[in-house]
């Protein structure tokens, strides 16, 4: 345990150690991705450019390299009320590595392997954000559902943030696909997307995380457009009643401190909007306009919802 | 009113075709996923398929009288029965070939092949008639093939455009897939009858 802990706490280490020092900015245009990487003072972030803007995938305090900088990676960990042992998780989409380098060092026995399309996101996260793959964190550069469907191991875990650009590709956000990684989830296991509130496409993705899941609770990160669902395949027992969780304390581990407050997480627990999700279609993989949704902005219903 | 009838057709063709790839592209994504060696497969296959097709149709066009009419119901008949075996069976076939092979270009290739190669070869054996049509009415080989290709790739381009943004977002895939059928049904039994009309003296 020792020396997976000490293995965990060096990788990132020797990675930062061949960190330049001064300021810079670079640009990769890699196979799926036009990635910018920059670094300001102590921080390095990776962003996608896409439909003229430019998407944080992810950054890192090179003085703090567990402490989440995009925020929600923390509200990720909300899974951790539902799920309190994550011993093996997969992870599609391994953007700036965000998740790992603070998920290796809480849970060091922990397997968590990651899949990723794009291999210059694994070769640019060596080299500026601190994370190379290794026996407890594999990396199969491959199509996330690809994998999921020809995997035949259970996790604890499963973990979907595979955005290309700002948006999930549409085969990733089917009911077909969801019915395959609930296949893959052990029997308390639990499935967490990250999922974009801002846009009609977010109704259209509860709705079908919904016909899969029998549960689904939400963390909502607060003002940043994003929400974390989690979703297990069984009825019971109760997730989605927050006074059944372990407390915020029971599953804080040592090296949360100052990075990830679990009380906040948890606070982040918001209900699902089932008045606009009526509205919503449940997509598969003969119908997923998924680009067409995600070019409508969702109007302020939840604004308002928010504010009240 | 008859070439306005036979651009239609031109443009239809040129429709159906590049607009096929883009409903290709949904019917692969969920069996092999959307790397880049999935377009790739995908746009060689009917890159591959306008070539040949494309061949196949100025050996026919050049056919005596009897031999061109069975080439061109030929063409027509191998279009409708592979759209309507991509639309029937299509994601079956699919599924079989991914169960059959590993991860990798093989299995999509394949899929390709199976799917799109001869719906495509056979809808682009038309062109180089049509080619032919223009030029027996008086218009230059030149002109009349320059004509023909534009046409048809404005056709392309509405395709492409219109199953993107407009029929993808609005109708399922298979029924996409029906509709392709029904225009392929009705274009090429258009195309073949004007294909056969004798020329006004």
């Amino acid at each position: 345990m020792k020396r997976s802990l000490l293995l965990t706490l060096a990788l990132p280490c020797a990675a930062l150690a061949a960190e330049r020092a001064g300021d810079f900015t670079e640009r990769h245009d890699t196979i799926y991705n036009s990635l910018t990487i920059e670094k300001r003072g102590n921080i390095v972030e990776m962003r996608a450019r896409a439909r003229g803007t430019e998407a944080l995938e992810s950054a890192i305090d090179l003085t703090d390299p567990f402490k989440p900088i995009v925020h929600y990676i923390q509200s990720l960990y909300g899974a951790l009320f539902i799920q309190p042992k994550p011993q093996r998780v997969l992870m599609v989409g391994l953007g700036g590595a965000g998740f790992h380098r603070l998920f290796s060092a809480a849970y060091p026995d922990a397997l968590l392997h990651t899949i990723e399309l794009d291999p210059k996101v694994l070769e640019l996260c060596g080299v500026h954000m601190g994370f190379t793959p290794g026996p407890k964190t594999p990396v199969t550069i491959m199509d996330g559902r690809m994998f999921i469907k020809r995997n035949r191991e259970q996790w604890d875990w499963l973990i979907l943030d595979a955005y290309r650009g700002g948006f999930v590709p549409p085969h990733l956000k089917t009911e077909e696909f969801y019915r395959e990684c609930a296949a893959r989830l052990s029997d308390r296991g639990v499935f967490i997307s990250n999922l974009h509130a801002t846009t009609e496409l977010y109704y259209s993705d509860l709705k079908t995380i919904q016909a899969v899941f029998p549960q689904v609770v939400l963390f909502e990160t607060e003002g940043r457009g994003n929400v974390i669902a989690c979703a297990v395949k069984y009825r019971e027992p109760l997730i989605i009643d927050p006074t059944k969780w372990p407390t915020p304390e029971a599953v804080t581990q040592p090296v949360f401190a100052g990075r990830v407050d679990m009380k906040h997480v948890r606070g982040e627990h918001v209900r699902l909007p089932l008045n606009r999700m009526r509205a919503g279609q449940v997509l598969s993989d003969d119908f997923a306009p998924v680009e067409f949704l995600d070019a409508l902005k969702a109007n302020n219903a939840d604004e308002q919802r928010k504010k009240k | 009113m008859t070439h306005l009838a036979f651009y239609v057709f031109v443009t239809t063709l040129g429709i159906l075709s590049m607009g096929f790839q883009m409903l290709g592209s949904r019917l692969l994504s969920p069996h092999f996923g959307s790397s880049i060696d999935v377009w790739a497969c995908l746009i060689s296959t009917f890159l591959a398929a306008f070539s040949i097709g494309s061949m196949l149709g100025g050996w026919i066009s050049n056919l005596p009288l009897e031999p061109r009419r069975r080439g061109q119901n030929i063409g027509a008949v191998a279009a409708v029965v592979t759209l309507t075996i991509t639309a029937l069976w299509g994601r079956a076939i699919l599924g079989g070939i991914e169960e059959a092979f590993p991860p990798g270009g093989l299995g999509v290739l394949l899929s390709c092949v199976a799917l799109f190669f001869v719906p495509v070869t056979a809808l682009s054996t038309f062109a180089p008639q049509c080619v032919q049509w223009l030029a027996v009415r008086g218009t230059p080989p030149g002109k009349a093939s320059g004509l023909v290709y534009g046409v048809s790739t404005l056709g392309n381009i509405a395709g492409v455009m219109l199953t993107t943004f407009v029929l993808i977002s609005h109708f399922r895939v298979s029924t996409l897939l029906y509709l392709w059928l029904a225009v392929a049904v009705l274009c090429l039994a258009g195309l073949v009858r004007l294909l056969r009309a004798p020329q006004a003296s």
